[in-house]
């Protein structure tokens, strides 16, 4: 039982370190471009960023198969230049969970970016610190605690990504099938101890990311 | 040394605009500027700053153009060499008291400062008593020890003219007139000229050289406080008068 459940966990803990990785650069990118600056369809963009948060995964995986399926937008430039799909790769499941996973980064850092007191950033400037340095050494230290608890809530929400990630990635035992996966099937297939410990397991895990991110969010001055 | 301000500033905030329109020029190394809230004495100084750009103009500190609109100059704040005293005192809430006022001289991402560095710091905090302070944070100061740290941190690059923002305003009553006092020594020790915002009569009397009295976004009336006293014309009572009639009194 412990093997059956070790490559699923190794997979999960892969594609969804990845799949956090990816949505924390994004996430904090947007959402600094977002907190900073005003232009023209600002709230449209937001609302944009937001929606993997309510669409439903099979949908937003819809739109993945879209966009990198073999004859998609992006995926047959793919294709065609380099001869490679993301399509039924574990590759693939990491696009998919970072997309799902983006806006829980997004919404917190963009939170944490606008409690800082623009004031600071001010002050760093007439000390003659650049805008890089006003970003890594103001900014930044007084925001991170709100960027890692949303980067803990979306390394979680990666996890657990089921719908976006079958239809992208598949099913596929060994490459693709991630914990949540591997619950369904082994639910399907009748194996009740296997689908108690891996589900024992997953909530272990997402129960201790919670409890960590809350303690994060705690107010520090 | 000379500083000349000629600018102009629309700013808008929903449906209300704000027009500054600043025009003056002094050599005097104390310059107070008294006025309502709301009349632009903030957004006068952000321009020279540079935090915020006027929409045309030309600001000079010195023999230095920082800002002129018909010459395309606007040089960014970081070498616009002004030191910049917060309401609030702006302090970094994640430093210490060290590394607050070190911070100008650290460079990069995470650079250390080395022992040249931390000498000036200490040198310093030294000057202005809070030496035993080096290891606080912010929130663990009071109201006077928060200014100290903060006028060491905007004097550590040695600016060639010092901005403060109602420096009193954050301060315990008790404590005004002594601090007063020190900013005018604070002037004269380290030789860099001064322009404060207040809306304190009594700042005004003790610390001014040249008085700007604002109104409705535009300087109403540019006094030399020195002649008071030299000539003795104007007594404290007539610069009530003026201040007050700065309250009252549009453009």
């Amino acid at each position: 039982m412990l093997g059956s459940a070790v490559v699923p966990l190794l997979l999960t803990l892969k594609v969804a370190g990845f799949a956090t990785l990816l949505a924390l650069v994004m996430g904090v990118a947007v959402a600094f471009v977002l907190a900073r600056h005003d232009f023209p369809g600002r709230d449209l963009l937001d609302a944009v960023c937001t929606l993997p948060l309510v669409m439903p995964p099979t949908v937003l995986g819809y739109y993945l198969v879209v966009l990198i399926g073999r004859r998609g937008w992006i995926g047959e430039w793919l294709w065609e230049t380099f001869g490679i799909t993301l399509m039924f790769t574990w590759q693939g499941a990491v696009f998919a969970a970072a997309i799902v996973a983006f806006p829980l980064v997004f919404k917190a850092a963009r939170a944490a970016f606008e409690g800082v007191d623009r004031q600071l950033e001010s002050a760093a400037r007439t000390l003659g610190v650049s805008e890089w340095g006003v970003f890594f050494r103001v900014t930044f230290p007084l925001a991170w605690r709100g960027v890692l608890a949303g980067t803990m809530l979306a390394f979680a929400r990666a996890m657990g990504e089921f719908g976006a990630t079958l239809m992208v990635a598949g099913n596929i035992p060994g490459r693709t099938q991630t914990l949540s996966l591997a619950v369904y099937d082994a639910v399907q297939a009748g194996h009740d101890d296997l689908a108690n410990f891996l589900v024992l397991l997953t909530s272990v895990v997402c129960v201790a990311i919670l409890f960590g991110s809350g303690k994060l969010l705690k107010p520090r001055y | 040394m000379k500083l000349r301000v000629d600018i102009r500033k629309t700013l808008r905030a929903r449906d209300r605009a704000f027009m500054l329109e600043a025009r003056f020029t002094t050599e005097d190394d104390r310059v107070v500027v008294f006025g309502a809230s709301g009349s632009g004495k903030s957004v006068t100084m952000q321009c020279i700053a540079g935090l915020i750009s006027p929409d045309e103009g030309i600001i000079q500190v010195g023999d230095r153009v920082l800002f002129d609109s018909g010459a395309g100059i606007d040089l960014p704040p970081q070498v616009r060499r002004v030191g910049y005293l917060f309401q609030d005192f702006a302090l970094f809430p994640h430093l210490n008291v060290e590394d607050n006022v070190g911070f100008a001289l650290r460079r990069g991402a995470c650079g250390r400062m080395d022992a040249v560095q931390r000498q000036a710091v200490h040198d310093l905090l030294r000057l202005f008593e809070i030496e035993g302070l080096s290891r606080n944070f912010p929130w663990q100061l009071s109201g006077g020890q928060r200014q100290r740290v903060a006028l060491a941190r905007a004097l550590i690059l040695q600016p060639e003219i010092m901005l403060l923002d109602e420096p009193l305003s954050a301060l315990d009553p008790l404590l005004r007139g002594r601090v007063r006092a020190e900013l005018v020594a604070l002037q004269e020790r380290f030789d860099v000229p001064m322009m404060v915002i207040t809306h304190d009569p009594a700042d005004v009397e003790t610390m001014a050289e040249t008085i700007l009295v604002y109104s409705h976004g535009k300087v109403a009336r540019q006094v030399r406080a020195s002649r008071f006293a030299q000539e003795g014309a104007l007594g404290r009572a007539d610069i009530g008068g003026i201040l007050t009639a700065a309250y009252v009194d549009g453009p």
